[in-house]
């Protein structure tokens, strides 16, 4: 029975983990609190939808479309917002506030486009298969398959090319790094990119398998922080280990007690980090006062 | 003419809780996303005890003292974090209490929500029109403000002000910043219960889903859109909050699509703010 439970626990941690890397990405170089996150991820899922059910494409090129919506509002949301935002050298609360506000807005223009109510990609039951006592789902396999494809090419990414180091230092010191002659701008639009494939691919994964309302990014977004703080802030692999974790014990929870407690424990586990673990399991150890 | 008396008491209900949310981001400079959990606690208290035939009067003071003692224990250890964690660490805490309240079924009565809660009496009159209410949460109103005018022009009020301009410097100054800023949540949260309990015994029904972080979210943006660090501030973003989802209603709007009208030009608004006017209509204070 554990097993089964294990199992469930690393797939839905593997999405976590896609989120909280992404979130990573963009808030450990630039320090903006990015919660419209959570409205590019529902974008990115509606696209999917509305290409596969309403205008019948084929899935791949559905899915390719969902990630593609994902990207670019990422992008405009750096272009109209976050960007200004740092010229004028406005403060991270400010930026944290027009994330939400953008937020509130994507959502509900969503809801207004597409109904309130939930959408489904897979009608019917889904093929599933016996490993021993682990029954797993079609679709399952396909999330964590194509979560251990998409962490290789990012780590492939983040080690072969200049990107990884250039974050890395825009993460220590923006200013050094644009005096050696690198476009802050370009970086950042790059880190934006990447996130919003990340956020894309996790949203049409979890669209395949259970649907998707327009309020379902926000809870996904802040359980994906959640696996970063456990993992640890200020390095951007470290969400993986957070996501794994919660992941397991939410499956957890729901074994020992019911699946209505998930929450009230996991943001039980951020707090209980906050407070006597804020740099998180793998985290840089930081002064308290500097946090 | 009731329907005006309902938007007036509202307006003096989510007057109340802004007030008392300015108190915080205004003074404190602390961003806090937990004041719906605080509101719903306070209105849960009184309603448990009103339930279980205690008069308002004692159930509203005992529910001010019992979300005052909770958040003293909230304040306590997550005032030390600073920023992006303090927004974290309220944040986890709103979805906590949301959580307890939805599924505790035992205590709360979870999703079927708690209906027939008393209306206060006052000496055997009981206040059952809305002009009644209306008259009553305004009297709750003007004590409100009166304190926080109080609060705001006290000693204690003059060094949470100091201590939002510049910490270090008044810590230099030998003001004890961890206390007062403790003292600045415990007296927030207090309040707060006050307007839960208007609430829970003016609609006489309560559900979790009226303590949602979107409720949180939503008095934020009353504070940031009128302005933090005064007392007309919140006033106004709480006048603008709750009479324009009305004035929709009057443009002729389609009740289907109406809320989600207005939740986007909240947030639209909310963005032009920060690009223009980061400390809103009438603020004196910008979160840094």
């Amino acid at each position: 029975m554990i097993s089964q439970f294990l199992v469930n626990g690393i797939i839905t941690g593997s999405i976590y983990a896609l989120i909280g890397l992404g979130f990573a990405l963009i808030y450990n170089t630039t320090h903006i609190f990015h919660i419209a996150y959570a409205g590019v991820y529902v974008a990115g899922s509606y696209a999917y939808y509305f290409f596969y059910r309403v205008i019948h494409l084929p899935l791949f090129f559905s899915f390719l479309a969902g990630i593609i919506v994902s990207v670019v509002l990422n992008l405009i949301i750096e272009f109209l917002i976050y960007r200004p935002a740092y010229k004028r050298k406005s403060s991270p609360m400010i930026s944290l506030i027009s994330s939400i506000g953008c937020y509130i807005c994507i959502v509900n223009l969503i809801a207004l486009l597409f109904g309130n109510e939930v959408k489904i990609i897979y009608q019917g039951v889904q093929p599933s298969y016996n490993f021993g006592n682990i029954i797993v789902t079609q679709i399952q396999i396909i999330q964590i398959v194509s979560f251990v494809f998409i962490f290789i090419l990012y780590l492939l990414f983040m080690k072969k090319t200049n990107f990884g180091k250039f974050i890395i230092a825009f993460l220590n010191n923006p200013e050094l790094l644009s005096s050696i002659g690198i476009n802050i701008f370009n970086l950042r639009v790059i880190i934006f990119i990447v996130s919003g494939v990340l956020a894309g691919i996790a949203s049409c994964l979890v669209a395949t398998d259970i649907g998707m309302d327009p309020w379902s990014g926000m809870s996904i977004l802040l359980v994906g922080i959640v696996s970063l703080i456990v993992g640890g802030v200020g390095k951007f692999n470290t969400a993986v280990l957070g996501g794994f974790l919660i992941g397991i014990i939410q499956s957890l929870v729901v074994w020992k007690t019911s699946a209505k407690w998930q929450d009230c424990i996991t943001f039980l586990i951020l707090i209980i980090f906050l407070l006597f673990k804020p740099e998180g399991i793998l985290g840089t150890k930081r002064r308290f006062e500097e946090i | 003419m009731n329907y005006i008396f309902h938007i007036l008491i509202m307006v003096f209900i989510y007057g109340i809780l802004s007030l008392s949310l300015n108190l915080l981001v205004g003074y404190g400079g602390l961003l806090s996303l937990s004041h719906s959990a605080f509101y719903g606690i306070g209105a849960y208290a009184t309603t448990l005890l009103l339930i279980k035939g205690v008069n308002f009067f004692p159930a509203l003071i005992f529910s001010i003292f019992f979300t005052s003692i909770l958040s003293f224990f909230i304040a306590y250890p997550s005032l030390r974090l600073k920023g992006d964690y303090f927004v974290l660490a309220t944040l986890g805490f709103q979805i906590i209490v949301f959580s307890i309240l939805y599924n505790w079924v035992g205590l709360t009565k979870g999703p079927y929500g708690i209906p027939g809660i008393p209306r206060p009496k006052i000496f055997n009159f009981e206040l059952s029109t809305p002009f009644h209410y209306f008259i009553f949460s305004g009297i709750f109103f003007f004590i409100v403000f009166l304190f926080f005018r109080k609060l705001y022009n006290s000693p204690y009020g003059r060094v949470l002000k100091s201590i939002r301009e510049d910490e270090i410097a008044s810590a230099s100054l030998g003001k004890d910043i961890p206390l007062i800023k403790i003292w600045a949540f415990v007296i927030s949260c207090g309040i707060c219960a006050i307007s839960g309990s208007l609430y829970a015994t003016y609609v006489t029904y309560i559900d979790p889903t009226s303590f949602t972080l979107d409720e949180s979210i939503f008095i934020m943006s009353i504070v940031i859109l009128g302005g933090s660090g005064n007392l007309k501030g919140p006033f106004i973003g709480t006048c603008f909050m709750i009479i324009l989802p009305e004035i929709l209603r009057f443009l002729g709007l389609p009740d289907t699509i109406a809320p989600n009208v207005r939740q986007i030009i909240y947030g639209l608004l909310l963005i032009i703010l920060m690009k223009y006017r980061p400390s809103g209509i009438m603020g004196e204070y910008s979160l840094q």
